[in-house]
């Protein structure tokens, strides 16, 4: 089960490696156009205001792409595809750039009509761009998306590769499929060829001709001689002492085991209401741990987020998802969300989160293990008072720059040379923990 | 008889075969020893382990009253002798007074190397996913969610205390508040920051 949830998260991973992959290589072929397209480009200015292509492209980087595509595709705002033969006049352009909400202020029809199709957001300002700097971005983005239609008019060259890739790209995933799929089939057969191999080697062991008595007489049947094998193997007493001894030594390994995995939870690893993955959110997408667990640094509890931390992104990323309905419906209910503890520290022992990572700045990871690669959380540390004392040993004292340890240092010093461990300040009294 | 010994083997080892396998269930706490040792008598916010009677959804946790400020965690005076300055860090103005914010707020902790580092620090953990490393927008998130401005330029360019301040504390745009995930001092540190990044 855990190995085919293994296998999908693999997969699933692979897929979006090689769709994100494709979608690289789409731009990067797009891109390659642009460049390739100073002919269309140089078209363009004429009828434009004069304006520098290289520069406008810079600057649409750093002022415009936050918001706006080239294409027609809308972002925040609209997609600026043909954004000059839209609007009313370049001076209009000119104007709505620098300052936005002075256009729409004014009463403009087609300003008031664009900020109330985008959700009454209202455009950042620029009024440091000068007329010249906004032909060049407008220059741009004609020159964006003017190679797009020429390329769709002669399908060679630039376009043919751009194509092929977006193909190979797209019939990629079902293509590894594949692959893992045969050679998986490949290791099936190989395992059972050795599989076959052994059970003809063992028959023949235990068949009589093997034993030289008859080497002539047909052979009886595989599944009677390994029937009598069995039994005569069974039946040896020596045998039998072994297997009985093995018995009696792994029955007490397990007992002592068992007993002693009593009220640890280590590879506890329940099923959460929401499928939330910290490899995504922790692994791919490198959110700190403190942006949700707010407490971590300032209390005894690193705390659950409450669904307000959710919203800060998903009231815009993956909205439709059902996992991410399930917030959706807890905050319109007002209902709690409840997540399953992980963690389960007994009761008869303190425990603090800033003590450990603020004031020891220990890491998340040393306790909780790799958090930024696990789909579901799982307790990896036994949380045993063993566990926390062998760390107290091993651990030196975060005494840098923190005026509180100076005196315990200089003491420490008069009577070993060993560095300042925790175990020195305490760490393994009853009382620190058990009060 | 000799037979029946094979099926016994052949049961017994596919028993413990299944018994261990139930072992890993992951969704299973396993057995303890001394729960009474376990459970706290008082109620824990984090810790629920029978339903409590009082409160809706039979939870622990309750929201605070309305309008609470936890106040240990504030500090109100910053830096040292002459120049120590108070405030209370209680936010009142409201989300839709941005200009008022801009108008009266001032930066109570001072722009020395030791707040700013702190300020990146928290930058780091706040902010950096969405608005980058830089300040460009460019962060992992920030790509995918879209809309996250450059600091250094155009407007943003010059954004002051107040302003940066108020869009962290009620969020501003596509920006969601985040005021509940700091403290007003550590909103104050990480403004330190952004004016920094606004120097491109």
């Amino acid at each position: 089960m855990s190995r085919l949830g293994k296998f999908c998260g693999a997969f699933a991973l692979a897929t979006t490696l090689l769709v994100n992959g494709g979608q690289v290589n789409a731009q990067d072929s797009s891109a390659a156009q642009g460049g390739g397209g100073p002919a269309v480009a140089a078209a363009a200015p004429a009828a434009g205001g004069g304006g520098d292509v290289a520069k406008g492209k810079e600057l649409f980087t750093n002022n415009c792409q936050q918001c706006h595509n080239t294409s027609e595709v809308a972002l925040v705002g609209p997609g600026l595809k043909g954004v000059r033969q839209r609007t009313p006049s370049a001076d209009w352009l000119h104007k709505w750039i620098r300052n936005s909400s002075a256009v729409v202020a004014s009463g403009d029809a087609y300003a008031v009509k664009i900020y109330n199709q985008y959700n009454k957001v209202q455009m950042s300002s620029f009024p440091n761009l000068t007329d010249k700097d906004i032909d060049g971005i407008l220059d741009y983005i004609d020159s964006e998306s003017a190679p797009k239609a020429a390329v769709a008019a002669t399908p060679a060259g630039g376009a043919a590769s751009g194509g092929t890739t977006t193909a190979a790209a797209s019939s990629g995933p079902s293509e590894l499929f594949t692959l893992v799929l045969v050679a998986l089939l490949v290791v099936m057969l190989l395992v059972l060829g050795v599989l076959f191999v052994i059970v003809n080697i063992l028959s023949k062991a235990v068949s009589p001709q093997a034993v030289g008595l008859d080497s002539t007489t047909p052979t009886v049947p595989l599944v009677q001689r390994l029937r009598e094998g069995l039994t005569n193997t069974v039946s040896n007493s020596t045998v039998r002492s072994v297997a009985i001894w093995l018995f009696l030594f792994v029955a007490t390994k397990m007992s002592i085991d068992g007993l002693y995995s009593i009220g640890i939870q280590q590879g506890y690893a329940p099923k959460q209401p929401i499928a939330y993955s910290h490899k995504l959110h922790a692994g791919q997408y490198k959110i700190d741990c403190n942006y949700c667990h707010t407490g971590v640094n300032k209390g005894k509890s690193a705390t659950i987020p409450a669904a307000n931390i959710c919203m800060n992104c998903h009231g815009v990323i993956k909205k439709e998802s059902p996992e991410i309905q399930k917030i959706y419906a807890a905050i319109e209910n007002n209902q709690p969300i409840e997540w399953i503890r992980v963690h389960n520290l007994p009761d008869l022992a303190y425990f603090n989160h800033a003590q450990h990572v603020n004031v020891g700045n220990v890491q998340c990871q040393s306790c909780h293990g790799e958090i930024q690669k696990m789909e579901v959380v799982e307790q990896r540390s036994s949380l045993t008072m063993g566990w926390c004392i062998d760390c107290h040993r091993k651990t030196e004292v975060n005494t840098k720059d923190n005026a509180y340890y100076d005196k315990l240092v200089a003491l420490h010093r008069k009577e070993s040379r060993e560095p300042l461990k925790v175990a020195n300040i305490g760490g393994l009294e009853c009382s620190k923990c058990h009060y | 008889m000799k037979f029946n010994h094979i099926a016994l083997l052949a049961v017994g080892t596919f028993g413990t075969l299944l018994l261990s396998s139930c072992g890993d269930d992951h969704n299973d706490t396993g057995t303890q020893y001394a729960p009474q040792m376990y459970d706290a008598v008082g109620y824990e916010p984090y810790r629920q382990v029978k339903a409590n009677t009082i409160n809706p959804y039979g939870l622990n946790m309750r929201d605070p009253a309305r309008g609470t400020v936890a106040r240990p965690n504030y500090h109100t005076s910053f830096g040292k002798g002459d120049s120590t300055t108070k405030d209370l860090m209680i936010y009142n103005i409201p989300k839709d007074s941005i200009a008022i914010a801009e108008r009266t707020l001032v930066n109570p902790i001072a722009s020395n190397a030791a707040n700013l580092d702190e300020g990146k620090i928290l930058y780091g953990r706040f902010c950096i996913h969405c608005h980058g490393e830089n300040g460009k927008g460019d962060g992992l998130v920030g790509k995918e969610y879209a809309g996250v401005p450059n600091y250094s330029v155009g407007d943003y360019k010059t954004m002051n205390d107040g302003h940066i301040f108020h869009v962290i504390t009620h969020g501003k745009g596509r920006m969601w508040p985040h005021g509940s995930q700091m403290t007003p001092e550590e909103r104050w540190k990480i403004v330190l920051y952004v004016h920094k990044l606004q120097q491109g």
